[in-house]
């Protein structure tokens, strides 16, 4: 008789649990149905970006110097990956909730913790699994990029990449949020309902609390929209990078500490707090974190080149006092046009927002009210213009320098076009519906080889 | 397969104590005692669903842990294979403590009542117990000829019947590798024909050197297939041993299962 002894699997093969968690996914109605649903959406968000586009392209052609303003990242890319964003934000839950809710509520979950896998191996294959499932959906946008392209539109591949990777921290971090929701709730519907307060509480702090004065602007730099927003402007941010990858592994941590039935709720809630201090740390530290790059062909977020590198040589400190109210439309404009590209100019640069707490219309006496002050060592001026052309001969003349030549040439042309429009109805409204259809088909298959393989064995010996 | 020994013989207590053990476990039974599961408790709010649960697992041996709807069979069986939080209690592998966290390393627990990936086939099923345990084709199939799964290889999880659900999961645990299996509710959904064939299944798997743990609430069922029973009701143990123990201890000397449960509780 052989004598049981307790057993530990080593290197457990991954292979397998990653195929189930695949074939888990492929399985399910919930992403070929989102699929179904993205192919309209984004393909009238195409259409109508395509016919704008064609529309403003019109004059550009006719007049050169309005074609410098047409940016296909702008008018064509932004809006169609948008429709992707308002996908995921409210589909794609659903498919990552599958992804645990679906083995919870069918009592495998029991089954799956007893296999020979860590809980965060388990997580990982999960979070495996919403990476797929987002590269599945991101196919449509994909087929419009592509058509676009086939279309004569100009793509600028680091402008294109990098919206696409903003968009792909989106999914995974939304993916993370779901996991984490499916591990913490009993069904997959209240999963759901955690999710949706996460991304569409995004939208709420994005409609109320945006532009509000200090605390409020801060909650609502929280919102899960802004992850998007300094892609589209055509930045990449290091600093959000490594933010948004601390946030999706406290999630995923925090899936960690839940999933596993055997814990008790008080360990699981003192270990929770625990990586949510850590992650609030981590999320604290990459604040710190300045490196960004600009991306876009039109360099929008940065000076003109020789400035950027004049800028870069001033070693001083540069304080900017902006006597401002956060939802001034003027401060909007500084923030774009001045203050954004200085601090990615110069080596150390502090802004203070002098009417921080205060509102646009307590400051309607205040005879300083627009004023921004900018003081270079123990130099200082003031101005109440929100334009470069203004600020940066003042900062110049604050450092002791003589502005840089203007350089020749270099101005971005523009990309007008106007594209046919029904090449693009005809794939997102029949092609790719179709596709997909028999993509589900295919995935609904069942697999001959073990049944195969037994049956014949089983068959030669009943011979 | 690639397995390695954490808790090898030697480490185990050669005259451990055991704190509660079946009345007539014989002193060699003592020495092969796989698994003790020492005094857990377990409330839900105020109401105590299990109170100071002890009892031991010999090895190779069918232990049938019989009660009425509610008597904590399911609350036991989950609390030693470690997916139950408990109050209080221990479990031991061959005398050493063995923390939940790592109970999936010597015991499987097929719980009842779930159809796992039921959108699968159950041959992607299968072939994922295999894969996770490195498993040959032939001992899928050797697996799948026992149990009698072979005519609904091709069918979807959620398409099967009570019974082939539950063949199902017999053959994800004749998969995997653990020495103990815990088994909720095995016969549930069979006639008697196919309950005798899975009887004689888990004999033979005994002889193997597989231990088995059934929560069972027919007694005549738990009468045709253990070697020894555990009767629980309210969640508290009212008796252990075999059925000419729990005989002697109730001094009905031919009494079926049936008789002695009733007089006990």
């Amino acid at each position: 008789m052989r004598l049981p002894e307790t057993f530990r699997v080593q290197n457990a093969p991954l292979r397998p649990l990653l195929v189930k968690e695949l074939w888990d996914i492929l399985g399910g109605r919930a992403l070929w149905t989102m699929l179904l649903l993205m192919c309209p959406l984004i393909g009238y968000s195409f259409f109508q970006a395509v016919s704008l586009y064609g529309e403003a392209s019109t004059a550009g052609l006719q007049l050169p110097v309005l074609a410098g303003s047409l940016s296909p990242l702008d008018g064509v890319l932004v809006p169609t990956l948008g429709a992707f964003y308002v996908a995921v934000t409210l589909l794609f839950p659903f498919v990552a909730i599958r992804v645990l809710g679906q083995e919870k509520e069918s009592g495998a979950l029991r089954l799956l913790v007893q296999l020979p896998y860590r809980s965060s191996t388990l997580i990982a294959a999960k979070l495996a699994a919403v990476l797929a499932a987002w590269v599945l959906s991101s196919i449509p946008s994909l087929s419009a990029i592509v058509i676009w392209g086939m279309q004569g539109g100009h793509l600028s591949a680091p402008e294109t990449l990098n919206l696409l990777f903003g968009h792909l921290l989106y999914g995974l971090l939304v993916g993370a949020i779901a996991l984490f929701a499916a591990s913490v709730s009993e069904s997959a519907a209240t999963a759901a309902i955690v999710t949706l307060a996460f991304t569409i509480g995004s939208w709420v702090l994005d409609f109320t609390v945006a532009g509000q004065p200090a605390l409020l602007a801060w909650i609502a730099r929280l919102s899960l929209t802004q992850v998007l927003r300094t892609f589209e402007q055509g930045l990449l941010s290091a600093g959000l990078v490594v933010g948004i990858g601390a946030a999706m592994f406290g999630f995923a941590a925090l899936a960690k500490v839940w999933l596993p039935p055997g814990v008790q709720l008080r360990d699981k809630v003192i270990r929770s707090i625990a990586w949510v201090l850590v992650v609030a740390l981590a999320l604290g530290l990459t604040t710190q974190i300045k490196l960004s790059f600009d991306v876009t062909e039109d360099r929008r977020n940065s000076f003109p080149a020789a400035d950027q590198h004049l800028l870069a040589s001033l070693a001083q400190p540069l304080v900017v006092t902006v006597n401002l109210a956060p939802e001034d439309p003027r401060y909007a404009d500084l923030q774009r046009n001045v203050l954004a590209k200085l601090e990615r100019a110069l080596p150390k640069v502090s802004i203070r927002l002098v009417s921080g707490r205060q509102s646009l219309a307590s400051n309607a006496g205040d005879d300083r009210y627009g004023e921004v002050e900018y003081t270079y060592g123990t130099r200082s001026d003031v101005s109440r213009s929100t334009s470069p052309r203004e600020i940066l001969p003042m900062l110049y003349g604050l450092a002791g320098v003589s502005p840089p030549a203007p350089a020749a040439g270099g101005d971005y042309p523009g990309y007008p076009l106007v594209a046919g429009r029904q090449v693009a109805l005809l794939w997102f409204f029949v092609g790719l519906p179709l596709c997909i259809v028999l993509a589900w088909w295919w995935s609904r298959r069942l697999p001959e080889p073990i049944a195969a393989r037994s049956r014949r064995r089983f068959t030669h010996e009943d011979d | 397969m690639v397995f390695h020994l954490v808790s090898p013989d030697r480490a185990i207590p050669s005259h451990s104590a055991l704190p509660m053990v079946a009345a007539s476990a014989s002193e060699q039974a003592r020495d092969q005692v796989l698994l003790r599961v020492d005094s857990i408790t377990k409330q839900y709010a105020d109401q105590a669903v299990l109170t100071d649960v002890s009892f031991d697992i010999q090895a190779g041996e069918i232990l049938g842990i019989i009660g009425p709807n509610g008597a904590g069979k399911t609350t036991v069986l989950e609390a030693v294979a470690g997916i139950l939080p408990i109050d209080e209690g221990d479990v031991r592998w061959r005398g050493k403590p063995l923390p939940p966290s790592r109970r999936h390393e010597a015991i499987f627990y097929l719980p009842d009542g779930v159809r796992p990936y039921q959108e699968q086939s159950v041959t992607r099923v299968l072939s994922f117990f295999a894969g996770v345990y490195r498993r040959s084709i032939d001992e899928i199939a050797d697996a799948i000829e026992s149990v009698g799964l072979t005519p609904v290889l091709h069918k979807r999880v959620h398409a099967l019947s009570k019974g082939y659900s539950r063949r199902l999961m017999l053959t994800l645990g004749l998969l995997t590798p653990h020495p103990l299996l815990l088994m909720d509710e095995p016969f549930d959904g069979f006639d008697l024909r196919q309950t005798r064939e899975i009887v004689n299944l888990l004999r033979a798997e005994a002889v193997k050197g597989r231990t088995f743990v059934l929560a069972i609430h027919q007694l005549a069922d738990a009468e045709r297939v253990c070697d020894r029973f555990i009767l629980l009701a309210d969640g508290r143990v009212r008796g252990i041993g075999t059925l000419g123990d729990l005989r002697a201890r109730t001094g009905i000397s031919s009494g079926s299962l049936e008789d002695v449960f009733l007089a006990l509780t």
